[in-house]
């Protein structure tokens, strides 16, 4: 018997993930689930910071939580139950809006529409230097991936072939991200009013409510299903 | 087919001389192989050593300037680029490889040091595994982006060896995000006779034993490319979260709950950022210094919004 590699957690801003809807998987029951991005990245496992914009029930009294995770350029979608405890414990003590880091498995749903949502393992609270940096690294992730879909290794490959990519669009969300906590620092530099980290999560909350297209469609899901593992 | 494989053989042997200048008889080779191998039945490798050795001293070459057995050198040694050398080694770690020239691509260590290695896919080369002992022969010493590696090519040889190398204890410096933290970390238990963690107290091998406190985390740090298992002592964990041992047994006191100070640390270090310096255990990265990751961001930020602005 082989040893399963731990699987690394991706940084991966929530644009790309959402637009991914591909699903990859080897045979075997037990082999690991993989997202192709649009990018080509593989992942099943990542590791994101946001802010915490919602928690509630998925069903009265299922046990499972739907939560709403925002970075910059857009919002995870995941859910949280009983297979989960840690993420779980965690979660019941976390009242949103708040920064949070999030180590989660990815997970797709493939239904009337295909969409993609995470499933933590670990939930914390964190203050806004460990976002700031989080964007950095996954700004630099991200170009990095950009610059492979022109060299084309084989999922970068895959991806152009599935999602035909544009390359733009995703250096444009790159840019738009690292400008958003680049205001933060020039903020912090020209020794204005700190800015009150729970206003600003506020206004992003109200911004990205006007972005319907993340709304969630309920659906009749058997979400039991969809969590164990 | 072993006639055939005697063919190939004599070739490779005749190739081998010519690299270094010498014209040989192939059909005298293919002769003395034949004997060997079909006549008495020597083994593929010994029957090509003994005809090379033969032909060395039969043509008095001088045998340093033939490149057929490279020398045996410590990973420490390779300091040039274009050597060839033999190397005993252990394959320390394979790395993804994006490019379809290359087979295989990652570390190999001996009791000296570490070196990356590349295998070629033209080499057309048997794959190695992680963990396990090699001689690689007649490898070609490459310098590449400022670090010395070696480059496995067709005239190089991999056989597995049963002896296991062992590797120099190894120190590395990873920055990433503490992405999660296993259970049995914390305020714990260890057994006075062997020092090991004890659960429910019992130990692993002592059984039923006395025990003492100990603090020790043990996580998982993931830059996003490699993951690495850590454990970090109480030293550390103190250092980082002003929680020592004495202050992890006021917690549980005050809790009436030794796990209440896991939760504590959780809260503290978990989804945070940290730049370490540690030394690679067999599974485990032992730290040695961590701290908090503290950069200034303002000046790269600006640079990668500039990059973008170019490529765009």
């Amino acid at each position: 018997m082989t040893i399963r590699k731990r699987e690394v957690a991706r940084r991966i801003f929530a644009h790309e993930f959402n637009n991914s809807t591909y699903k990859i998987q080897d045979e075997g029951e037990k082999s690991p689930v993989y997202v192709l991005t649009p990018l080509g990245l593989k992942c099943n496992r990542i590791f994101i910071v946001g802010a915490l914009l919602e928690k509630e029930e998925a069903k009265p009294d299922s046990g499972i939580w739907r939560i709403r995770v925002s970075d910059p350029t857009g919002v995870f979608m995941g859910f949280v139950g009983r297979y989960q405890p840690e993420a779980f414990e965690s979660l019941l003590e976390i009242e949103p809006p708040e920064l949070v880091a999030i180590t989660a498995k990815v997970r797709i749903f493939e239904g009337s529409r295909i969409m993609v949502f995470i499933r933590p393992e670990s939930i914390s609270t964190v203050t806004s230097d460990v976002r700031d940096y989080w964007v950095v690294e996954t700004a630099k992730a991200t170009i990095e991936r950009i610059k492979r879909m022109k060299e084309g290794n084989e999922d970068a490959k895959l991806a152009k072939q599935i999602y035909s990519t544009d390359l733009e669009e995703y250096k444009n969300v790159v840019k738009q991200a690292l400008l958003t906590i680049m205001e933060g620092f020039i903020e912090k530099a020209e020794e204005t009013e700190i800015v009150d980290e729970e206003e600003e999560i506020e206004e992003e909350i109200e911004e990205l409510e006007d972005i319907d297209e993340f709304e969630f469609e309920e659906e009749e899901w058997d979400l039991s299903e969809l969590l164990e593992d | 087919m072993i006639e055939k494989r005697i063919e190939e053989l004599t070739q490779q042997i005749v190739q081998r001389f010519e690299k270094s200048g010498y014209k040989i008889n192939a059909k005298e080779v293919l002769k003395r192989l034949k004997l060997l191998m079909l006549e008495f039945k020597v083994p593929e490798n010994e029957a090509v050593r003994t005809t090379v050795n033969y032909l060395v001293k039969e043509l008095e070459i001088p045998r340093e300037s033939l490149a057929v057995e490279s020398e045996f050198v410590r990973i420490s040694d390779i300091t040039k680029p274009n050597q060839w050398v033999s190397l005993k080694v252990k394959v320390v770690q394979l790395w993804d490889s994006n490019s379809p020239n290359i087979s295989q691509v990652g570390l190999i260590g001996d009791e000296t040091g570490i070196i990356k290695f590349v295998i070629w896919a033209k080499a057309g080369k048997k794959e190695v595994e992680e963990g396990k002992s090699y001689i690689f022969k007649n490898v070609v010493t490459d310098s590449f982006g400022g670090r010395m590696q070696v480059n496995v090519n067709r005239n190089s040889e991999i056989v597995e060896i049963e002896e296991d190398v062992s590797l120099p204890p190894r120190e590395i410096e990873v920055v990433g995000a503490l992405i999660s933290i296993q259970q049995n970390s914390g305020l714990i238990r260890r057994c006075k006779i062997c020092n090991r963690a004890m659960t429910k107290g019992l130990c692993p091998i002592h059984g039923k034993m006395d025990g003492y406190d100990d603090l020790r985390v043990k996580g998982v740090i993931d830059d996003g490319e490699n993951v690495y298992e850590i454990i970090l002592n109480e030293e550390n964990i103190k250092n980082l979260t002003g929680i020592g041992l004495k202050e992890a047994k006021n917690i549980a006191e005050e809790f009436l709950d030794r796990t209440a100070v896991l939760t504590e640390l959780k809260k503290r270090l978990l989804g945070r950022y940290f730049k370490l310096i540690g030394n690679k255990g067999e599974r485990y990265l032992i730290v040695k210094n961590i701290e908090f990751l503290k950069v200034g961001l303002k000046e790269e930020v600006e640079e990668l919004i500039k990059s973008l602005e170019v490529q765009a």
